[in-house]
């Protein structure tokens, strides 16, 4: 494959251009659970193969699946064509790098038989039912592994090798009870068969659905609010614009003007640390072969940085970031890692509260020029310490900006979300908008 | 030429069959697509590529097993097609499959016309300076020009060939407006199965109008009120609703499962009288039509609701299967990396007999909500949520104030039974549609439709 890509770069540079090339490749085998048998088997393997050129501050991307001559030497001439269809800009450009960045996983593992793969899925199917007699269906039990593997190769000489390994299971609960049904999905992941949580998911799935068969509206008004950290990563995930120089550079950030600004509450401060020690998996460099660091994005609630690309980092002169992001199909953006949202100044918890544990519609229902956000919610009233409702059927409104310029700390360990990518202290926020009964 | 060779084919159906397999199909895939991305009044992103690959299905019973790869060699075929039936280890005789062309009677698509490049250009350029020069406000415009063909080729173990060529187009177009500290946006992506004619097609001044007029209304909009109320839907992507709502507990992959609140509601009363759905995948260059799904099967009009009475469920090969429930050409994927599963197509609630104004006057205090977001739905629960991007209280009747932020959530089954008015002017409306077999062309519709009460996420 190697020699692939190194002939192809050549015929990019013999046509004048500079560029680079991703070519990634996955396996996968997904099983999933249904009414005590296994309803769905997939295996895959596919692989494609990604180059951007740039001739004259020209940009052009093109990619293919197929990787016969014919097809190569095609997709590299359209990749200039559709680069003589751009406008010329000076920001564009390959960074001067060399040398080779590796970072293939080796995690060890121990042979499981894929007949033990398939009973722990049934499994999951089967538990969930046996443990508690007011599960009728299970909408979901499925276990994926699968693994990936990337190659990039730059004009100026720099490479770079990605192999990675995952686990995954899905399990969930559909309970019904006096005409009530709820369902609540949990997930494990891992990057050996053997750390996956299979109790953990039976467990969260029948809390849960348990718990929200007895959901019930609360009045609309305003309430202080906690967020698990999985629906606190999704709303700030949501709004990833406003840490991004790309979205400056295309006027959709509305923080690209406020560097240097108390933009959020001066008790928290906002970090993306590739390399952090919990993490799911450290991330070594970018999709430009940028080595990552440690970016401290906001410091106590003061606006530091953005991510960038190299092409972000020309445009404002700064330098990159190490937060390149593309695809062998995409084109160059800009991506963050995992982010630490870190406070201080711990307040005591307020006597009554409501827990979110789940925030359905985000996306459809947030403006990411403005920050507002409108979603479902579910999840648990807290009163003196004690869990003393469900609730469910409701809508939270809110401005993810001033949500955070009025949170409060309340805790002081950080605590990830499941997938390991997100690392919060416990926050709380007051005067959110509650519509229900 | 075929993208695979027949006789590679049936080699690969004839190792499933003998190794005891009930049903094997193949699918086989080549999509070149094209982007290209307007901002900041130049083209700034401009890409084109292959997809190509071969999915193989295997069903013993219910059970059905898939794998894919883009390798067209017959040796790494035959692997995938043992890998995947090793798992159930059964063996039967095996049998020849001599492949019939299917005869079926195509959907009339625009004309796929071809143009150069310097015309796409030359028409983006002309509907960024429509919106900038429209309002002072516009500090950018976004235009994302995508355009795709995807040739499909299906077999299966009953003898079956059946070939499809799909052009898609489609431009996604989103507006940002700043006053002061005050931001806002808006967006619309229309598309259609066809080519160029589309474009020349495209109505730029109306357009413009419309995602101007409601960027401004949601600049200066004051937060919606919450609670619940009445809400008249409007047409097109108000459509959504019931898409989402509605259509997704429709699909035998829910219904198999019982994982949806109408699994066992056939022929029974689930919405108010005065709606009838329709699923049609046949609707000349609509974006969400299709000759023949990607089961070879030629696609038809279903209807799935009339006149609040459950008719049909959508159906697919392993859905007819599973539940009884006839197929209805409605098996989809996003690409050969996902194996077929029922999907909606162009779905939308029928006309009915009354106009805007009459829906409107009907509503003592309520909300307008005139275009809708996205949402989502909870098959198994029904419960849903969707935004609405522009909206307006409605006062004794009347149109009144623009407000912004309204979300609106329920549950399917209960939604159903309070859509009490439906209007006469049906509008469909492009979108994507993700779910168990990926994200494909759906279109969704409606004609104005008054819900007697909703809960309204809004400001408290």
């Amino acid at each position: 494959m190697k020699k692939l890509m190194e002939q192809v770069m050549n015929d990019v540079i013999d046509r004048k251009g500079e560029g680079d090339l991703i070519l990634s490749s996955s396996k996968a085998l997904k099983m999933s659970a249904q009414n005590g048998e296994i309803n769905e088997y997939k295996v895959s393997s596919s692989q494609i193969l990604g180059v951007r050129v740039i001739r004259d501050g020209k940009v052009g991307i093109s990619y293919t699946e197929s990787l016969d001559d014919e097809s190569l030497k095609l997709f590299v001439k359209q990749a200039f064509e559709n680069a003589e269809m751009s406008e010329a800009n000076s920001n564009e450009g390959i960074l001067d790098l060399s040398g080779h960045l590796s970072d293939e996983a080796d995690y060890p593992e121990s042979e499981v038989d894929v007949s033990v793969k398939t009973k722990k899925t049934l499994e999951l199917e089967s538990e969930v039912k046996r443990l508690d007699s007011r599960v009728k269906v299970v909408p979901h039990s499925s276990y994926t592994e699968g693994e990936s593997k990337s190659l990039y190769l730059s004009s100026a000489g720099r490479s770079t090798s990605y192999f990675d390994k995952s686990y995954t299971i899905v399990g969930s609960a559909l309970m019904e009870d006096l005409g009530r049904k709820a369902n609540y999905y949990d997930y494990s992941i891992a990057h050996t068969f053997d750390q996956l949580n299979w109790k953990k998911v039976l467990e969260t799935s029948l809390f849960h659905a348990g718990n929200l068969l007895d959901e019930k509206a609360l009045p609309t008004g305003k309430y202080s609010v906690r967020f698990t950290e999985d629906t606190l990563k999704s709303i700030i995930g949501c709004f990833s614009n406003f840490y991004s120089a790309q979205s400056g550079m295309e006027k959709s950030n509305p923080w690209i003007e406020k560097l240097g600004e108390e933009v959020i509450s001066k008790d928290l401060s906002l970090k993306d640390e590739p390399l952090y020690p919990a993490a799911f998996r450290k991330s070594l460099f970018d999709s430009e072969g940028v080595e990552r660091k440690s970016l401290s994005l906001i410091e106590n609630g003061v606006l530091k940085n953005f991510y960038h690309n190299s092409k972000t980092a020309r445009h404002y002169k700064a330098q990159s970031t190490g937060h390149a992001s593309r695809g062998a199909g995409s084109s160059l953006g800009v991506d963050g890692t995992y982010m630490i949202l870190d406070g201080k100044n711990k307040k005591p918890l307020p006597r009554k509260y409501l827990e979110v544990i789940q925030a359905d519609g985000l996306y459809s229902g947030a403006n990411r020029i403005t920050g507002q956000f409108s979603v479902a919610i579910k999840g648990y009233v807290w009163e003196n310490g004690v869990r003393t409702m469900t609730f469910g059927n409701i809508t939270l409104s809110g401005n993810l900006m001033e949500l955070l310029k009025t949170a409060e700390v309340v805790g002081e360990q950080l605590v990830a979300s499941t997938d390991e990518s997100f690392f919060s202290v416990p926050l709380m926020f007051h005067d959110v908008s509650i519509a229900g009964t | 030429m075929k993208l695979l060779s027949a006789e590679v084919v049936q080699d690969v159906i004839g190792c499933g069959l003998s190794m005891g397999a009930d049903f094997v199909d193949v699918f086989v895939e080549r999509t070149q697509s094209e982007n290209m991305v307007y901002r900041n009044s130049r083209v700034e992103d401009s890409q084109s590529g292959t997809i190509f690959g071969i999915g193989i299905r295997i069903v013993y019973g219910n059970q059905a097993l898939y794998g894919y790869t883009n390798s067209t060699e017959r040796e790494e075929l035959l692997r995938i097609t043992k890998l995947l039936a090793a798992r159930i280890g059964k063996s039967a005789s095996g049998k020849a499959v001599n492949f019939e062309s299917l005869k079926y009677s195509k959907i009339a698509t625009l004309l796929d016309k071809e143009i150069v490049a310097l015309d796409k250009i030359s028409k983006l350029k002309k509907i960024d300076e429509s919106l900038r020069s429209g309002d002072p406000k516009v500090s950018q415009v976004i235009l994302n020009f995508m355009k795709k063909k995807q040739l499909v080729e299906i077999y299966n173990s009953d003898g079956l060939f059946a070939t499809e060529e799909r052009p898609y187009i489609r431009l996604y177009q989103q507006v940002i407006l700043k006053d002061g500290s005050l931001q806002s946006e808006a967006s619309s992506g229309p598309g259609a199965i066809g080519g160029w004619e589309f474009m020349e097609n495209f109505n730029i001044e109306e357009s413009t109008e419309m995602l101007l007029k409601q960027a401004n209304t949601t600049l200066y909009a004051k937060a919606c009120p919450a609670g619940k109320m009445p809400v008249v839907i409007d047409n097109g992507f108000g459509g959504v609703i019931f898409h989402e709502a509605c259509g997704h507990l429709l699909e035998t992959t829910s219904v198999e499962k019982k994982a949806s609140v109408f699994w066992d509601k056939m022929g029974e009363q689930i919405a108010h009288g005065a709606l009838t759905a329709v699923d049609d995948g046949t609707i000349d260059g609509a974006w969400g039509s299709l000759s023949i799904d990607d089961e070879g099967m030629p696609t038809q009009k279903t209807t799935l609701i009339e006149n609040g009475v459950l008719k049909r469920f959508i159906s697919d090969r392993l859905g007819e299967q599973k539940t009884g429930h006839k197929r209805t050409g409605s098996g989809r994927r996003q690409s050969y990396k996902f194996a077929p599963a029922s999907r909606m197509r162009n779905t939308y609630i029928d006309k009915g007999p009354y106009s805007l104004e009459e829906i409107i006057s009907s509503v003592p205090d309520g909300i307008y909500a005139k275009k809708m977001g996205g949402g989502s739905v909870d098959p198994s629960t029904g419960q849903f949520n969707f935004a609405v991007q522009e909206a307006y209280l409605i006062k004794d009747g009347k149109i009144t104030t623009p407000v912004k932020g309204a979300t609106l959530i329920g549950k399917g089954a209960d939604i159903m039974t309070r859509i009490s008015m439906v209007g006469k002017d049906l509008k469909l409306m492009a979108g994507m549609c993700g779910s168990v077999s990926g994200s494909i062309p759906t279109t969704v519709g409606q004609p104005p439709i008054k819900v007697d009460e909703i809960l309204v996420g809004g400001e408290a």
